[in-house]
Order: C-alpha cells, then sequence, then structure tokens
C-alpha cells in the first residue's frame, strides 16, 4: 500500500496536469484582454455577441467599446497620436486609411496576411474589399470584414402601376423618379442625403460617380469643379427639386431610411447593410413591395458600382503579444464559418465569395447576387482614400446642400471647394 | 529650527503676508493648473500650423491662424450666426424668465408647484432636446413639422430646413429650455430683494409700475448681471442642439463657433486653427461680460446712486 501511493499520487498529479496542458496549448492567448473601438453599425451588436465565443476558443478576452461615428474617430485618433495603447482592435472606415497609412497609425498586415494566406483563404475574399477596406499606396492598414454594396431599392408596386421597370441607367432613374412622384398623394419618386456635413457629401459622391464624375485625377489631385462634375450637381439638384420629399435636403441617413421604409419613396440608393430592414415589419411599411436591384450608372459608362464598408486594424502602438492576439481575432471573425455565424445573426456585412451562394445565407437574403454583382465589378473609390478626405469631404458636403436649398450655383459652389481643397495638399 | 530662527528675524508685516500667500497657495496652484495654464496653452497652440495628422508639418506662423480665419467666409458668418444667436435668445429669454419670475413671485403653493414644472426643460439634456425637435419639426412626416408645411404655414422644407428660419427656430428650442434657468436666478434675486424697502414704496403711495422700474428693478440688478452673463457664455457656446438638429445647415445658416471649432479640432485635428477659433470664443465672451459689468455698473450708479 505505502508503495502504491506515490503512484497513485503520480497519476492524479498527471491527471490533474494533463488537462491544464491541454488547456493552455487550446487557449494560447489566455490573460490577454483586447479593446476593440468599434462604430455603431448594425455588425457591433454582433460582434460584442460573438466575443466570448473568441474567448472560449483562444482565452483572449475582447472587450467591444461601440461608439458613434465621429467619437470613434476622435477616441482611436487621440489615442494613435497620444500613443495610449487604449484600444487594441479598431474598426477602420473605408475612407481613414490613407491617413491611417501616412502615420502609421496601424500594423501593415501585408506580411501576415501573406504568411497566412493558406488558412485565411484569401482567394475567397473580394479583392475589391480587400483593395479598399484597408490597402492603401501597397499597405495593407486594415483586414476587412465589413462590405457593404451601394445597391438601388425601389418599389415594385409604384413601378409596376406607373407602367415602368427599374431603372437600368442614371438618365432612367431621373426621368422615372420624376414620373412617379405625385406631391399631392404624399409620394416621391426619389430621395438622397442632402444634409450638410458627411450625409449629403457622401450621397452626391456616389451619384457623381454614377453619372460618370470624380473628385481626384488619376494622379490623386483634386478635379472638384470638373465639367462632368458640375453637370452632375445639376441633374443632382433638379432631382432633389422634382422628386424628393421636401425635408431632403435636410436629411442625413435616418432621414432618408425612414422616408424609404415608412412607403412614402420609390427610389433610393442604400448602403446593403440597411437592405435586411425593409424586410422585417417591425421596421418597415414596404416589406412585401420592396426590392433590389444593382445601382445603374450613366448610358454608355461602363457600371460604376460602389463598394464600402469596414476593415478590423490593429493598433501599431499594441504589445506584440496582443497584436498577435488580435490578428487571431481577425482571422477568427473572417473565417467562413465565423463569417457565415455573423451574418446570420444580422451583421449585414458580407466578405467572402462562398457566402453569396451560401444556403442558409440566400434563404434569409436574397438580394444577395445584387451584392455579389456589385462586388464583383464595383470599387470604393468614389469617394478617394487620401489624408486630404476628411476636410474634402466637409467642404462638399457643406456645397451640395448650398445647392441643393438653393443658395449657391452648382459652378460657382464647386469652384469655391477646388479653391479650398487645393490649398489642403 | 534654522528656518524658524530666520522666520521670527522677519519684521511682522513681512510674516504676515507669507502666511496669507501660504494659506492661498493651494486655490492659487488650483487656478493656474486647471484655468490659466490650458488657457496659456491654447494661445500658444494658435501661433502654430499644428495638425495632429501631420504632426511632422508643425511650424511657428504667428497669428497667421487668426488672419486665415477672419479671412475665411464661412468664419465670418458663424461668427454672426454666434453673435444673433447669443443675442436673441438671451434677450428673449430674459424678457420672458423675469415676466416668469414676477408672475411667481407671491410664494403660494401653486407658484411652488408651476415652478417644479417649469423647470422639467432644463433637467432634460441639450442634445435629447435638439432630437426630440428634429423629430417633431420634419416636414414629412414629423408631428408638428407634417402639418406646418401642409397648412404653408413653414417653408416646404420645414422650420429647420428652410435658411430663413432654421436660426430663429433654434432660438426658440433655446428659449424653450432655458427661459426656467433665467427665471429661477431672477426668482431667487427677487425673493432677496428687502421686503421693508417695497413695504415703504407701497405705504408712500406708488403705483406698481413705479415700484417696478424706481425699486425692484435697480435691487434686482444683481440678480440680472449674473443670469444674463451665466446664459450669455452658454448661448455663445451652443453646440449640441445644433449638431444633432441641422448640423449647421441648412447652407451654413446655423453655423456656429463651436460647431466650427469642434469640426476643425475633432474631426480635422487641426489643433492650430482650433485653438484660433476656442481663443476667440473667449476674447468675445470677455467683451460681452466687461460690456455688461459697464452696463449694470452704470444703471446701479444712476438708479441706487452707488
Amino acid at each position: 500500500m505505502t508503495k502504491r501511493k506515490p503512484a497513485v499520487g503520480l497519476l492524479a498529479l498527471t491527471a490533474l496536469l494533463v488537462p491544464s496542458g491541454v488547456f493552455a496549448q487550446a487557449k494560447p492567448y489566455a490573460g490577454i484582454t483586447l479593446a476593440l473601438a468599434s462604430q455603431n453599425d448594425q455588425f457591433a451588436p454582433v460582434l460584442a455577441k460573438l466575443a466570448p465565443q473568441f474567448e472560449a476558443a483562444t482565452g483572449a478576452i475582447v472587450k467591444v467599446d461601440i461608439m458613434d461615428y465621429g467619437t470613434l474617430l476622435t477616441k482611436t485618433t487621440a489615442d494613435f497620436v497620444g500613443h495610449t495603447k487604449g484600444y487594441d482592435l479598431v474598426t477602420m472606415d473605408i475612407v481613414w486609411s490613407g491617413a491611417f497609412a501616412e502615420n502609421g497609425y496601424t500594423v501593415d498586415l501585408t506580411n501576415w496576411i501573406k504568411r497566412d494566406a493558406a488558412e485565411i483563404d484569401t482567394g475567397d475574399i473580394y479583392p475589391v474589399l480587400m483593395q479598399s477596406l484597408g490597402g492603401f499606396a501597397g499597405k495593407q492598414m486594415a483586414f476587412p470584414f465589413a462590405g457593404y454594396a451601394n445597391v438601388l431599392a425601389y418599389r415594385k408596386d409604384l413601378y409596376a402601376a406607373a407602367s415602368l421597370t427599374p431603372p437600368k441607367t442614371m438618365e432612367e432613374l431621373v426621368t422615372d423618379a420624376v414620373k412617379l412622384t405625385d406631391p399631392a398623394k404624399h409620394t416621391f419618386g426619389f430621395v438622397a442625403n442632402g444634409k450638410t456635413g458627411p450625409a449629403g457629401a457622401q450621397d452626391w459622391m456616389q451619384y457623381n460617380s454614377q453619372m460618370g464624375g470624380s473628385i481626384v485625377d488619376a494622379a490623386g489631385k483634386p478635379v472638384i469643379n470638373s465639367a462632368a462634375n458640375v453637370e452632375s450637381l445639376n441633374v443632382y439638384k433638379e432631382l432633389f427639386a422634382k422628386a424628393a420629399p421636401p425635408g431632403a435636403a435636410d436629411y442625413d441617413w435616418d432621414g432618408r431610411e425612414q422616408s424609404f421604409r415608412n412607403g412614402t419613396v420609390a427610389t433610393m440608393e442604400t448602403w446593403s447593410v440597411g437592405a435586411p430592414g425593409y424586410y422585417d415589419p417591425k421596421q418597415s411599411k414596404v416589406v412585401d413591395t420592396v426590392a433590389i436591384e444593382a445601382a445603374p450608372s450613366a448610358k454608355g459608362l461602363p457600371p460604376r458600382y460602389g463598394v464600402g464598408g469596414w476593415g478590423m486594424a490593429i493598433n501599431a502602438d499594441s504589445d506584440p503579444k496582443k497584436q498577435e492576439a488580435a490578428w487571431a481575432f481577425i482571422k477568427w471573425l473572417t473565417s467562413p464559418e465565423i463569417h457565415k455565424q455573423f451574418n446570420l445573426e444580422g451583421a449585414g456585412s458580407f466578405l467572402r465569395r462562398s457566402e453569396m451562394t451560401d444556403k442558409d445565407l440566400l434563404a434569409k437574403f436574397p438580394f444577395l447576387p445584387v451584392i455579389a454583382t456589385t462586388f464583383e465589378n464595383g470599387n470604393g473609390d468614389y469617394r478617394p482614400r487620401i489624408p486630404q478626405y476628411p476636410e474634402i469631404q466637409d467642404l462638399l458636403g457643406t456645397a451640395v446642400n448650398a445647392v441643393l436649398v438653393g443658395s449657391a450655383d452648382p459652378k460657382a459652389a464647386l469652384d469655391e471647394v477646388q479653391a479650398k481643397a487645393e490649398k489642403l495638399f | 529650527m534654522s528656518t524658524l530662527r530666520l522666520a521670527s528675524r522677519l519684521p511682522f508685516e513681512t510674516r504676515r503676508k507669507l502666511f496669507l500667500l501660504t494659506l492661498g497657495a493651494p486655490a492659487l496652484v488650483y487656478v493656474l493648473a486647471i484655468g490659466v495654464g490650458p488657457v496659456a496653452q491654447g494661445v500658444w497652440y494658435s501661433l502654430f500650423d499644428y495638425s495632429l495628422i501631420h504632426p511632422a508639418r508643425r511650424h511657428f506662423v504667428g497669428l497667421g491662424n487668426y488672419a486665415a480665419l477672419f479671412a475665411d467666409a464661412s468664419f465670418r458668418n458663424a461668427l454672426l450666426n454666434t453673435i444673433v444667436f447669443s443675442g436673441a435668445a438671451v434677450a428673449l429669454e430674459f424678457a420672458t424668465g423675469l415676466g416668469l419670475a414676477l408672475l411667481l413671485w407671491r410664494d403660494s403653493r401653486f407658484n411652488q408647484i408651476c415652478l417644479a414644472l417649469l423647470l422639467v426643460p432644463v433637467t432634460v439634456t441639450p442634445i435629447a432636446v435638439g432630437l426630440i425637435f428634429k423629430g417633431l419639426l420634419e416636414p414629412d412626416f414629423g408631428m408638428i413639422g407634417y402639418w406646418l408645411a401642409h397648412w404653408g404655414w413653414s417653408d416646404p422644407r420645414g422650420l429647420l430646413g428652410a435658411t430663413h428660419t432654421s436660426l430663429a427656430t433654434l432660438v426658440l428650442i433655446d428659449i424653450w429650455e432655458w427661459t426656467p434657468l433665467m427665471a429661477l436666478i431672477l426668482l431667487a434675486g427677487l425673493k432677496a430683494l428687502p421686503v421693508d424697502v417695497l413695504e415703504a414704496a407701497t405705504a408712500d403711495g406708488s403705483t406698481l409700475l413705479q415700484r417696478f422700474w424706481m425699486v425692484i428693478l435697480p435691487l434686482l440688478l444683481p440678480a440680472i448681471f449674473l443670469a444674463l452673463v451665466l446664459r450669455t457664455m452658454d448661448a455663445f457656446r451652443v453646440f449640441d442642439s445644433i449638431y444633432v438638429t441641422t448640423g449647421g445647415g441648412p447652407a451654413g445658416a446655423t453655423d456656429t463657433l463651436m460647431m466650427l471649432a469642434v469640426k476643425r479640432g475633432l474631426q480635422f485635428f487641426d489643433i492650430g486653427a482650433a485653438s484660433a477659433i476656442g481663443n476667440t470664443m473667449i476674447l468675445c465672451l470677455a467683451l460681452i461680460a466687461s460690456l455688461f459689468v459697464l452696463l449694470i455698473r452704470r444703471a446701479d450708479r444712476l438708479a441706487n446712486g452707488r
């Protein structure tokens, strides 16, 4: 008996040690806490919901801090500039990559992506998302995780009643919108953001691109008062005056979405992330009459589909061990299995080709083929990803709004923006 | 010991001064660290071309930021809007607030209940107030805005969406929210008035109007000064309610200095320009406060012979 005691003890010790050894190996990041600064988009609550799964798999706790766009930009920039390491992971808007790359705020992921290409299955990720949601001048400042497609949402019933088919060109969109407008019935053919600031600027830049305009030239210098841009702003002004709800000149995303969802508007271009909401009776009065199509471009132009969304970036100041864990989190989140779950939970943030043909996802989101078309043929260039973007966007927001409310002439307004924008370079 | 001996050798006057200085030192340090320091730093930053996003470009520009601001039409527009907004809001709030304070002066149960209810708007945060009014006044589906536009009582773009009514509407929202505070300060002033003077005026056969102009108003001057300065300072810095309603639009009609400063500082991270705007605001407020001091002193001298 006395001889067996140590053996039993050893066995017990081994029994205790083995699981803990396995535990330590399976949870390589135990004890690490990652702080994630997230934009308050549809994906944010899903990120927070999935975080415990990552902890269960790797041991790293991911704390998701959800905030609005302005706060996110201010807080994270302050964190980067002050080297305070407040956040390890940051959701990065498509247009921030220039500033992030110029200042080296976030880790350049190029080599890590190359190293782990097989594990990530990079071929399954849309190249346009990889390039635009974090790519800048040969660097990869963030990894795409939430691709949005600019799509056309329209009302089947209103188009059918007017014997119209959904517009294939911008010219058709304009004429149809005017035809479908009847203020007496409180029905309008078109709606977009007109409000001063990012809302008005971004929507016009999208339509401007579809009408053949561009904010910067091939060398990345501003050409804001080009003939094409002035012409497109003229058309946009007409569209607002003749076909949009009167309050649209003061709409931001919220007003625009509400006016479509409550049934007053026939046509609206929007980010695909909001599309699931149109089919939800709790949020929408157009559940049975809405349809999603690819956005039109001007006659004779190749399609100019807009792509946007968010990448996940790693703070360059974070400790190497945390950066490693953060990279593991990004790979985990964007892996086919987890990313599918991410979307089934309602993130509205697509990334992989395989998602577009996935039966479960298609059953829930019938408009996926439209997103696939947009991702295959679109680009994120209508909003230039240059460090001067925030100022240019603000100048454009003010100018477009002034034109829409009749306080400025399109040519004069864009001339002024061009003069101010040139000073930023 | 040696310090004590040294101290004991100093004349009494010097020791007394030292003692008082030591007593005041903590407060002085506090004011220097919390008040003067940041302002000085703000003034220093405003002399540089200093962007957080382009730290390498930082260089001294002297008064260049100020010159650029005053040459910029959008800054001049924001300055004008800020002055019009503060002037209109504070003047109307003062007139209405004084009226309310006089109505609530008598200490009845009814007045106390009224006062409590009146203070409700003050307790709502300005962002919420802005969002509520934005929803109500929205011309296409807002509860009030729809009918105003429908009946032709507002521009089809709505009160907040039309260039000629947007600033006035924001003034009205400010009045709705802050008049009760004005009334409260003035009411406190009224309650502190010496009862014997008022009774003497009544006994002397003065009319209500005479009592108001010759007794109540002159005695109320310190409270009026406080109310005006507090509200002007607040109104001059208006931000939240504009940010969530018009965002400075339509066509810059509601752009204010604070909107501009926040945009330059927290969106573009142009610390030089943002500091220059902030300092201009401080200067404006200092001028307005001095003007109030002068006016109130003059009125005090005229009315009370002090």
